[in-house]
């Protein structure tokens, strides 16, 4: 099967107590891949490298880039991207997308509750102090019916395939979670550089989400509105993620604005065209919370639009996602969640869930304190990667400054066993060869009013670092082009 | 579309066409001035002082010896200076980065192409021995993005904005390109016996808006001042023409501005106004009195770019 001089891989070191999802336990590849695996071994390792170079000048060219303020000047870097596909099966990929809609629209129905009438706290399956507790809970928000139902119309699910081949979430951003934009972005730069490996596999597009997120962001205009205008707020062309905003909105066909080309007059959002004032009322927001209305949250943001959140709670202009829902993109909610698919939804949870620590409770604090070199500690509300600690990679002083950190406050944070992320041949430029990198899955779930949408691919981050389980981009990982096969 | 954006695709625009119009003028000039048939015209301070004039950096010192290498790194590469080629396309960039969402990604890529293209060129090579090189790229990449715009976006009123940027900006230059050959021609004179209205300035001028061979078809004859500046000026059908130019300014405003009857204090008034001027004014009424001709026309674009400004950007 497997041709004897494959040159690309032939340096491959595979650490055989990882998870390989190219290689089965034997070592052979794995037959999904074979064919894969014979293409790019056809490449001499030069080409193989140039190959990645013009890859590269594509991204750049295309402006697909991200900032980073040097001293002088601003440099602009593209986002790390491997050539070499993650292929997943349909039967996998039928169970991460029935698990991902499953928990999106849970979370949904624990939003729509914990800002009414509480029934999950008061019959005790939920914590009132996990709630109250949160600096993501916004008092602003109880009792506002936003329109269509809906608070996490776009969530962003992180699954990590472990050593058992099991899938598992480690997490539930639904505080517009980021990367799509650079699923298509790897998707393209692989079919203009390898355009050939398409011929072999039947692979589903992702080039079809902005329709349909579009299509759904309209389901939940607001009340009396016929054709709703649909616009993205971005909090300017200096932000990093400004590239996956405009991309969003061209591809929508709706207008990119910042909270300036908004006003608010009569409890109507209307934007500042060059005909005059234009009734705006869907707002796809990339802006936090804390920034969105001057009059209602942070008073000093000239990044949002005064008098918007009054606009909302008249029901007069859709957000999305609604304001408060990080209280549940948190990662001591995220615990509770098997109990929560089964209060609402009257089902087992599909994807497993990470066993949790929490802190907060005592018998849970004390396993935590006594086996930390076993564990990932993270503060519950850290967005991006920040402040985790993974226990094997401490040193004992670095072990005993996190037991005396957890000791002190105890709801900031929790622990999980440290999972045994799959490894995926991956370039690296470095070594000029393939070496073996963690890799979870980030999928992408809409939910419009009756509606919902998962995008067959999702994006694949890697962890350029050898050894490194973190694999968010603004930890310095990577990413790859994800193929769901049909 | 919004008023911002719609200001950031103005300028995008003018930025673009500034770009262009700059490096030809260099180019033509310094590489006509190599072997030029009169002594002045071949002389590398005469020259030099003629690209920092068209520029709007004029040199007054009569005495001063320029020095080649920093005039060519200041106009071209000089990211201290703001009018020179790679700020102009760094403002340019800017502005398509603000509208990105609005116009194709054919046409992003290809302003983001020309944008790193300018910020990596070396510039000691540039100096040295890369005029030409860096000059004629410009110049081509600047007509692919134009060949983008035209090919790629809707001509809808987000065309129409970024339109009427690149023929407000082109009729500028070709006046400020008129202003600088008028100057040269005046100082030229009496060289080899050459007369102002004969001067080989006239021939430099059409190079450099790309309109020699089609003004040469046209006349057949060689250029005089008469004939340069009637082609560049009132000729309709040169694309470079300030008359063509206003002519696009007045196409575009009306997709802007389709009212049958305009209000008076409109920009698509005030462009219809300048229009019919000018396509009613016969050149030897332009050329008794050159100077006040550019002065008038300057100010009239000015006035098109501020009551724009006004009406269609301002909150």
């Amino acid at each position: 099967m497997s041709k004897i001089n494959n040159q690309i891989f032939s340096s491959y070191d595979r650490n055989p107590i990882l998870y390989d999802e190219l290689y089965d336990t034997e070592g052979k590849v794995k037959e999904m891949y074979s064919k894969l695996f014979n293409l790019y071994g056809e490449h001499s390792k030069k080409d193989y490298v140039k190959l990645n170079e013009k890859a590269k000048a594509s991204f750049f060219n295309q402006g697909i880039t991200f900032q980073v303020y040097d001293k002088e000047e601003t440099k602009e870097k593209i986002f790390p991207f491997d050539l070499f596909p993650r292929i997943i099966d349909p039967q996998e990929w039928d169970i991460i997308e029935r698990g991902a809609i499953q928990r999106s629209k849970a979370l949904n129905l624990f939003l729509w509750d914990i800002y009414h009438g509480k029934k999950i706290i008061k019959q005790g399956i939920v914590p009132m102090e996990l709630i109250s507790s949160s600096a993501n809970y916004l008092h602003q928000m109880n009792g506002i019916d936003p329109p269509g139902g809906i608070y996490n119309h776009i969530s962003g699910t992180d699954v990590i395939k472990h050593n058992d081949g099991k899938y598992y979430v480690l997490e539930d951003n639904i505080r517009c979670p980021s990367g799509v934009s650079y699923v298509i972005c790897n998707r393209t730069a692989l079919k203009r550089a390898l355009f050939g490996v398409f011929n072999h596999y039947q692979t589903h597009t992702v080039t079809n989400y902005a329709e349909n997120l579009l299509d759904l962001l309209e389901t939940v205009k607001p009340k009396g509105v016929d054709v709703p205008n649909v616009v993205v707020i971005t909090p300017g062309m200096f932000n990093s993620a400004f590239y996956e905003h405009s991309y969003l909105a061209k591809t929508m066909g709706v207008e990119l604005v910042e909270g300036r080309d908004l006003f608010v007059e009569n409890d109507f959002v209307y934007m500042k065209t060059i005909r005059g004032p234009k009734k705006v009322d869907v707002i796809y927001r990339r802006i936090d919370d804390a920034f969105i209305d001057p009059l209602e949250f942070r008073p000093d943001s000239s990044l949002g639009v005064p008098g918007l959140f009054a606009a909302y709670k008249k029901g007069n202009v859709t957000l999305a996602n609604a304001p408060g829902t990080g209280v549940a993109d948190d990662k001591a909610v995220y615990t509770y969640m098997p109990e929560i698919i089964k209060y609402y939804l009257n089902e087992e949870p599909i994807l497993n869930n990470v066993h949790t620590y929490h802190c907060s409770r005592p018998d849970e604090l004390k396993y935590v304190l006594e086996h930390i070199h076993e564990l990932v500690i993270k503060p519950v509300d850290e967005a991006g990667g920040y402040g985790i600690s993974i226990g094997n990679r401490l040193t004992k002083e670095e072990i005993e400054t996190v037991k005396k950190q957890v000791s002190e406050n105890p709801r900031k944070y929790v622990a999980q066993p440290i999972m045994s992320l799959s490894v995926h041949p991956t370039y690296i430029d470095d070594s000029e060869s393939f070496e073996q990198r963690h890799v979870d899955l980030r999928t992408f779930t809409v939910l419009g009013k009756d509606k919902e949408f998962v995008l067959k691919g999702g994006l694949t981050r890697v962890a350029l670092q050898k050894g490194n389980l973190v694999v968010n981009s603004s930890q310095g990982g990577g990413s790859k082009d994800t193929w769901v096969l049909k | 579309m919004l008023a911002r954006v719609a200001n950031n695709l103005f300028w995008m625009g003018r930025y673009i066409e500034r770009s262009e119009h700059i490096a030809r003028y260099i180019n033509v000039n310094y590489f006509s001035s190599l072997d030029a048939p009169n002594e002045l015209s071949q002389s590398r301070q005469f020259v030099l002082r003629s690209m920092l004039f068209m520029v709007g950096d004029p040199e007054h010192d009569e005495t001063k010896v320029l020095d080649e290498e920093k005039v060519l790194y200041k106009i071209g590469l000089d990211n201290d200076y703001p009018f020179s080629i790679i700020n102009n396309v760094k403002y340019a960039r800017e502005n398509a980065n603000s509208a990105r969402d609005l116009i194709s990604t054919e046409l992003y890529e290809a302003i983001n192409k020309f944008y790193h293209f300018v910020l990596k060129y070396d510039a000691e090579a540039y100096v040295k021995n890369g005029l030409h090189d860096f000059t004629v790229n410009i110049t081509e990449m600047s007509a692919i993005l134009r060949g983008k715009m035209r090919g790629t976006l809707l001509h809808n009123e987000i065309y129409a904005i970024i339109m009427m940027g690149v023929n407000i900006e082109r009729a500028t230059q070709i006046i400020r390109m008129i202003n600088a050959k008028y100057n040269d021609a005046l100082k030229s004179q009496g060289s080899y016996g050459d007369k102002f209205s004969n001067s080989f300035e006239w021939t430099t001028l059409l190079k450099c808006a790309e309109s020699y061979d089609m003004m040469r078809r046209f006349y057949k004859k060689t250029p005089n001042s008469i004939s340069t500046l009637e082609f560049l000026i009132l000729n309709p059908n040169c694309p470079r023409s300030i008359m063509n130019s206003l002519n696009q300014v007045y196409k575009h405003i009306k997709v802007l501005d389709p009212s049958k009857k305009y209000n008076k204090n409109s920009t698509a008034f005030l462009v219809g106004k300048v229009r019919a001027e000018y396509e009613y004014k016969y050149i030897k009424e332009i050329e008794e009195d050159i100077q006040s001709f550019i002065k008038d026309i300057l100010d009239n674009l000015s006035e098109i770019s501020q009551k724009m400004e006004s009406e269609f950007f301002n909150y």
